[in-house]
Order: C-alpha cells, then structure tokens, then sequence
C-alpha cells in the first residue's frame, strides 16, 4: 500500500509502481458503480463483470507469454480494460460476449501494438463497437428492469427521450439509477464519486468530463426538444445513457487523449458535439462510444496543432520549434 | 527445351508463393475486401480477374516489341480495359445478380494494381506463353486469396458457406458475428490473416535455417 | 439539403477508406509520414474533383446521347490517365520537392481506384455534372481525412517496437479495422438527407 504515496500527476510515467498506483485509483474509482450495476440488476450484472475481468487479464497473460515479452497483467491495466467494457454492456448478455469483448480489447485493440501506452483507440470502447457491430441483438435489447431483474425488451430511456424531449424519470430516479440500461452507466451518483475522487488524486483532467457533459448539456438543451428550441432537458442529456461513465473514466484515458490541457478541452468538446449529433440525427440510439473513439484517432493531431501556452510559453514554443515540431 | 519447360511451371507456380499477389506483394487490396463478404463472391470476381489479366498479359507480350516505351502506358491501359468491358457485358448479360453484388468493383478491375503490376513487371519483358502462365498462376492466386478471405467472413458472419446449391450448414450453438461482414470486420480479418501468416513463414525458415546449421 | 447531405456522406458516413473499401493502396502506402499524406491529399483532392467533372460531363453529352454507355469503362480510365498525366507534368515543373517525395505513388493517382470510384459511384447515383463535382470532392475529402488520421497515428509508431510479423501491413490493416469501428458511428446519420 506504501505504493500509492508515489502517485505523481503528470502524465508520462516511467516507473512501473507509479502505473500500478495510477491504475489501482481507477480501479477503486470504479467500483462504486461496479457495486451500484451488481445492487441495480442483480446477480447476471455481477457474473458479467467477473467473466469481463476474467478474459481480459487471461489475454494479456497468454498473448504476452505467446509473444515472449514480460507478462504485465500487475499492472492492473487489463483488470480495468475489462471492468470498464463489462459497465457498459447490457446486464443480460450471454456471458460469452464479455468473454470475447475482453479478448478483442486486449489482443486486437491494445497488445498487437505493444501493450498498455501504445494503444491508439480505447480498448474497451473499441470492443464495445465491436460488439454492437457482431451482435446488435444482445447489445441493445437485453435489458434488465432495475431491482425486479425481469428481462425488458423494449428500449432504454434513452431512446424515447431523443424522440420527444422526454425523459419520464425523476431526477432521483436518474441519480440513483433505477432505469434500465447498461451495468455501470446508470447509477449517476457512483460514478460522480469515483469521477470526483480521481480528480482529486489528481488522476484524471477535470478538463475532459467538464468540456464533454457541458458541451451535451448545452447542445441537448438547445436541440433536445423536437420542434423547438432552448427547451431540452440538459441534465437528463447528461444523465441517460453512457455520457457520464465515458467522460469521467474512457474519455480520460492517458494513452488515447490529448497531453496539452487546451487540447483535453478540445476533446470533451469534441466528444460532446459528436455525442449529440448521433443521439439526435444519427442511426444508433447512443453516440458516447463513437464519439469517444473518434477523438481517439484525431488525438495525435488535436497533439501535433495545439501547443502548450500555459506553461513556460516563451520557451517553451522555441523549444518545440527548435525539435521540429509544427508551429501554426 | 527442357529449360524453358521449368521456366514455364515455375512461372505459374511463383504467384502462388513468392508472388502471391495478396499476401507477399499486397496489391489488389480494394477488391480483395470489397467482394469478400461471401466465398462465391470471391470466386467470381476471381475468375474475372483471370480472365482480364490472362488477356492482358497476352497482349502485351504479343506486342512488347511494338509498343513505344514512352506510351506504353496508355496502351496497356488500352488492353486492361477491353477485357474488362468484355467481362462487365458477359456478366451483365448471364449473371446479373452478381454482376450488381459485385457493383462497381467488376469496372474497377480496370485500375486493379495486379494487372498492372503483372503487365509492366512481367509481360511487357516475356514471351507469350510465359506471361500467360504468369497471368494464370497470379489469377489463380488472387482468386483463392478471395475465396479464402471470403469464406472465413462469410462462415464467421452467416454460420454457413453457400455455394450454388450446396451449403455448408450451420453450426449449432455458433451465433454469427455481422460484423465480419463489414468493413471492420473484412480489415482486421486480412489483418490478422497476413499476420497468422508472417509467423508460419518466420517459423519455417527458422526451422530451416537451424536444420542447415545442423547439417 | 441534399448537398449537404452529399458532403456528409462523402466525408464521413459513406467514407471512401473505411466504408467503400476505395484508394486502399495509397492510403496503406502513403500513409507512413504526415507531410507526404497531407500532400498526397491534395493531390488526390484536385485530381478526383476535376475527374469527376469532367466524367460526368462526358457521360451526359457524350455517352448518353450516342447510346455508348457500354464503353464507359474504357472511355472514363482514359481520360482519367491522361488526366493525371498532365497533373503529374505541372507539380514536376512547380512543385519538384513534393514530385520528389511523393515518387512512386503520383503516377499510381491513375490505379488509385478512388478516382475512377468516385466516377462510377457517380453513374450508379445518376448525379448531374454539379452533384457529380461535389459528391467527388466530398469524398476525395472524406478520404484525406481519413489518410491524414491515420498518419498521425502511424508518426507514433516510429517510437515503438513492433514484431516483424505485425510490421506493416498486417499492423496497418488491423489499426484501419479498428479506425472504421469508430466511423460505423456515423452509419444512419441524417437518413432523409444521404442517398
């Protein structure tokens, strides 16, 4: 435990044990809404999450041993790719989609590239698109109604609010998250407090959350309401569907957001606008996935245009120059 | 005699290996996604593509002392595209279904880098019946690299393989994936075919190399 | 409306790269160092845009008319050559760094089967010389996007240590799979707009 006192904030960390202390905080950051998923729908949720975790840390073990590089499953980094993918899944999927979900993420969206810091897409999130694409049956019909547990086969909240402007939950209900939806994405006040704790161990940048959920808010509230404009409902665009989990915990990815904290608000931004784009004229019913891994694949040019001002300008400019890098 | 005998065998067989125009040279790559959504696809845009390329080939052997070098490109255009119209009219004609699966994919065989490639690099140089094993040998390649691709995207992404009547029927428990039958599904199956590969060859030649040593 | 609808479905929704499977070569290609993608798509902006133009153009006053929409193929792969032919002579003259570092591929702008895609793509959706135009562009844009994304994620690898049996190819594809994931996104956006 001595360990986490190394903690340092910024973001390239060298040392094994900083990495492990890093990933340990999102793991406990986490697990309020692992819990919240587990009370909310039941003991299928928790079975979802362990098979999740399971296949993750499995890949990563057999893949590095296959490939002969050191096994790096201690660093807890496949531990969270896997718990991460298992919130977002419907709680009634067959237990072999997390299964496979987990091996994609962590072989084809992470390993083949050399491993936890050389990943350019969200392993999880990648997965996740994967599966809708595989399987769009389970991925967006096997719900599960909170604390009944019985099987729903109509769609989330989610999907009649982008149609009406309608989110027919009260703002506790929301807050609690008793609504149907994916494991850990309901439960908005869970997520807050591991959000909130990361930030505070200065793990992740407020920025990224902050741009991402008011961007949605703001735009929810001018387009939301069908008909009309400025009468959407701001905050239910923030608390239905997956906004929340994926601006606290997939958007803040180190590897797969910008470095430059103008560049983080770039990228909530971004994420926002892309969010709400495909929420209210899109083909699927919840853009935070796409939105996401979208700005995955612009990070390293959001990195290579926006220099950092901030801190040390002067020098810092001539510095960049100096190295080659661009300067517009 | 003898000599030009192996030439010719060894003309046909190299598009199968050194050559194959899919996984050693990666050329053709829009088609070889584009069409492979089922095994059946993939064999008829092969045959299409040996068809066109066996043409092409000849004709440019036959005339490689005629054509000017400094024009020879749009020539060979010339005698890429003609087979190619020949092919989009037959099919249009006897198998219209497929001729609109295959869509704009059967004309842009025209600007398929194989052909290309095989014309400047091979035919323009060689005799005839040399280029026309070269062109068969690449076609066929092509062709099984299609229908390969093909058939590890259909099964994976229908549960069957179907061709003509006969059907490789369902695995029972197997729920297919849609999305091998996607784009993203078609890019990180060659992928990861391509990859599957390099190590059996790296393996191969390892092996080899220490049976030599041994030796 | 629906020219917005062609340049969304050009740029991002029916993206040349990751849903049409179109000017894969040079996108694998030319993908290795941002300078040489940016000028690459420029180039290809320029060449699909006029190509398009110019294709439409001969297929309603020159095919239709005489009835010979059956050498379409030949007739389009021609002008297109030529075409590039002539681009190739100019960026020679004016823009010999560029010539120079983008070798090989500039002459293969005539294989890259995006143009002559777009040209077809164009016939199949019975678009005017206008709409052609756009709908050319759009997608020429769509697809330097999707090339200059891709080298600025190629421009982190040269820091890293990759397998020989991933090198290249193999690693390209399976980061393309994974990049059109992320566009699937957008399939359905504005139905009533997008053909």
């Amino acid at each position: 435990m001595e360990d986490r006192l190394l903690v340092t904030p910024a973001p390239h960390m060298k040392s094994t044990k900083t990495v492990q202390g890093l990933m340990l905080d999102v793991v406990i950051a986490l697990l309020p809404a692992a819990i919240a998923g587990t009370i909310l729908f039941g003991f299928r949720s928790l079975l979802v999450i362990l098979a999740s975790v399971a296949s993750a840390v499995a890949s990563e073990a057999i893949y590095q041993k296959a490939v002969k590089r050191p096994v790096s499953i201690n660093d807890f980094s496949a531990v969270i790719t896997g718990l991460l993918l298992a919130l977002t899944l419907p709680p009634d999927v067959p237990v072999w989609i997390p299964v496979i979900g987990s091996a994609f993420a962590i072989v084809i969206a992470k390993q083949v590239f050399g491993g936890l810091g050389y990943n350019f897409v969200n392993p999880a999130l990648a997965a996740r698109a994967f599966l809708i694409a595989a399987w769009p049956l389970h991925m967006t019909r096997d719900w599960l109604n909170p604390m009944t547990y019985e099987a729903l086969s109509s769609a989330t909240p989610l999907v009649g609010f982008n149609a009406t402007g309608q989110a027919g939950l009260t703002l506790t209900q929301m807050l609690l998250g008793q609504r149907p939806g994916s494991i850990g994405e309901t439960c908005i006040l869970a997520l807050l407090l591991g959000g909130l704790y990361l930030i505070v161990r200065d793990v992740i940048d407020y920025r990224i959350p902050l741009g991402y959920l008011g961007t949605l808010a703001l735009g929810t509230w001018i387009f939301g309401k069908p008909g009309a404009l400025f009468q959407g409902g701001a905050l239910s665009g923030v608390f239905l569907g997956g906004a929340f989990i994926g601006a606290f915990f997939m958007a803040t990815d180190y590897v797969t957001s910008p470095v430059t904290q103008r560049g983080r608000l770039y990228m909530g931004i971004g994420a926002g606008l892309i969010t709400l784009v495909i929420r209210l004229w899109g083909g699927y019913p919840e853009g935070v996935t796409y939105a996401i891994l979208f700005m995955n694949l612009v990070t390293p040019l959001i990195d290579n245009y926006v220099i950092p001002r901030y801190y040390g300008s002067g020098h810092d400019a001539k510095a960049r120059k100096a190295a080659g890098g661009e300067t517009r | 005699m003898n000599k030009n005998k192996a030439s010719l065998g060894y003309d046909f067989i190299k598009g199968f290996i050194q050559e194959n125009p899919t996984f050693s040279l990666a050329v053709g790559m829009c088609p070889t996604l584009a069409v492979t959504t089922s095994l059946v696809n993939g064999f008829w845009m092969g045959v299409a593509v040996i068809f066109v390329l066996t043409f092409s080939n000849v004709f440019v052997s036959l005339l490689r002392k005629v054509i000017p070098d400094e024009i020879r490109i749009p020539v060979f255009i010339i005698l890429i595209a003609t087979p190619v119209v020949i092919v989009e009219l037959v099919m249009k004609a006897y198998m219209p279904a497929m001729y609109n699966i295959l869509g704009i994919f059967v004309p842009l065989i025209v600007v398929n880098c194989i052909i290309f490639h095989r014309a400047e690099a091979f035919a323009y140089r060689n005799p005839v019946l040399n280029s026309a094993m070269d062109a068969l040998g690449s076609g066929m390649a092509f062709t099984l690299n299609l229908m390969l691709i093909g058939g590890i995207r259909e099964f994976l992404g229908t549960g069957q393989i179907a061709f003509g009547s006969a059907v490789f029927p369902k695995v029972p428990l197997f729920e297919p994936a849609a999305v091998m039958l996607t784009p993203p599904g078609g890019f990180i199956t060659l992928g990861a075919l391509m990859a599957l590969l390099n190590i059996a060859v790296a393996r191969a030649s390892k092996r080899k190399k220490s049976e030599s040593q041994v030796g | 409306m629906e020219v917005l609808g062609i340049i969304l479905a050009g740029v991002l929704i029916n993206n040349f790269v990751f849903m049409q499977y179109l000017g894969l070569c040079p996108f694998l290609g030319v993908s290795k160092d941002l300078n040489m993608a940016t000028g690459m798509s420029g180039a290809v902006i320029f060449v699909i845009t006029v190509a398009s133009t110019v294709t439409a153009a001969l297929e309603q006053y020159v095919l239709k008319p005489l009835e010979l929409e059956y050498l379409r193929t030949i007739v389009y792969i021609l002008v297109i050559a030529s075409f590039v032919q002539l681009v190739e002579i100019f960026m020679k003259k004016t823009l010999p760094g560029l010539y120079q570092a983008l070798g090989i591929y500039l002459p293969l702008i005539t294989t890259n089967c995006a143009v002559l895609g777009a040209a077809m793509l164009n016939v199949t959706k019975s678009y005017g010389v206008v709409l052609s135009t756009l709908s050319g562009f759009a997608g020429a844009v769509g697809w330097s996007l999707a090339i200059i994304i891709f080298a600025g994620i190629r421009e982190r690898w040269k820091l890293m240590d990759i397998p020989a049996t991933l090198d290249g190819f193999p690693l390209a594809l399976i980061s393309t799979g994974l990049m059109s994931l992320a566009f699937l996104g957008f399939s359905g956006l504005f139905a009533n707009l997008v053909k």
